[in-house]
């Protein structure tokens, strides 16, 4: 069942309390929305398939909790994952302000040293907004990281954002095992963060 | 591939919140949190004889400080599962889903431990076993009137 898979990635989701990690998460998958979503004890684990430029790739996703309680041990999760979202809520400044601390967080734990991330602007259904695209999109351009707007809500811009993560993973063959890759182009081998967030961001 | 069921705690994290909780244990001033800490390294610990030490904290947890339960609760489900006992983790996530019905992790765990008692035959083997005991029921029903019939 296995055998025309090419690689499983392991993608990392973190990010404040209430941002909408596992909501993002159960639209990708399920393609389903919770208005009463409730707090994730720990860290939940959810599995997908996806067809990424020709090849089939499975992700395993590790939503991890946002609240206080969980800090201690969530970083142990961080291990040997590919790609890490890191999830804002548009209509909170204060959970934007984190992401500066969920960067080092990743910085500290994660163990592969060109590890994908994307930072995710989530609820932008919502009227009343606190961070601009603009400012958003400037602090992913610093970090190097891929930027997105979605709402899990409405659908916008979830799929995207995870496909636009696992392609930029595939394009960076040192990340994965590196058999069987006749026709990925691996042209940026040992350079994954040269490139600019301009040449990546994908906005809805 | 690893799942809630099947992922294995880092030995260094098993000994760094070990330590952590014996030191406050030594004090006699254990805090809900270390217990916590040190019970989620144990139930996800390869060892059962460590899961078995974790559920014991947490049915510890539990019953003492309210603000966590639901927490503590998922983790009992999750470390009977992984002792295979899993009639004992499906009434954890029975109490669960009883107080948040629906809650999307909780039945997503529920799967999980079905789709494994699937794998490893054990439905199908507690249908059996049934029969088996309800036949030996009838038959020793049976012996037993045979037997006031004689005397």
């Amino acid at each position: 069942m296995d055998e025309d898979i090419l690689t499983t990635l392991k993608i990392l989701i973190i990010g404040e309390s209430g941002v909408g990690k596992s909501s993002l998460l159960l639209r990708f998958t399920e393609d389903n929305f919770d208005p009463e979503q409730t707090l994730t004890i720990g860290v939940d684990f959810k599995t997908k398939r996806l067809n990424i430029d020709g090849s089939r790739v499975k992700l395993a996703i590790w939503d991890t909790a946002g609240q206080e309680r969980f800090r201690t041990l969530t970083p142990s999760y961080y291990r040997d994952a590919q790609g890490a979202i890191l999830v804002f809520d548009v209509s909170s400044y204060a959970t934007f302000s984190k992401l500066e601390m969920w960067l080092n967080e990743l910085e500290t734990y994660s163990t592969k040293n060109d590890i994908i991330k994307m930072i995710v602007g989530n609820k932008i259904d919502v009227d009343k907004r606190e961070v601009s695209r603009e400012e958003a999109m400037r602090f992913a351009k610093r970090h190097h990281t891929l930027y997105i707007e979605a709402s899990a809500k409405t659908k916008d811009g979830v799929e995207s954002a995870f496909e636009e993560l696992v392609h930029k993973i595939i394009q960076t063959p040192n990340l994965w095992d590196s058999y069987e890759m006749n026709n990925i182009h691996i042209g940026n081998k040992g350079q994954p963060n040269q490139s600019t967030c301009a040449g990546y961001c994908s906005l809805v | 591939m690893a799942d809630v069921l099947s992922e294995i705690v880092l030995p260094e994290d098993l000994k760094k919140f070990e330590k952590i909780y014996h030191e406050q244990l030594y004090k006699n001033d254990v805090t809900p949190k270390a217990q916590f800490e040190y019970a989620w390294c144990l139930v996800r610990s390869k060892y059962p004889a460590d899961i078995q030490k974790g559920i014991m904290l947490l049915e510890e947890l539990y019953k003492t400080h309210e603000e966590g339960q639901r927490d503590y609760l998922y983790y009992l489900a999750i470390g009977s599962a992984r002792l295979k006992e899993y009639s004992k983790a499906l009434n954890y996530v029975r109490s669960f889903l009883s107080i948040e019905p629906g809650n999307q992790q909780v039945v997503s765990l529920e799967q999980t431990i079905k789709k494994k008692m699937e794998k490893e035959g054990l439905v199908g083997m507690a249908v059996t076993g049934g029969i088996v005991l309800a036949v030996g029921a009838i038959v020793g029903f049976g012996m037993a009137i045979a037997s006031k019939a004689k005397s």
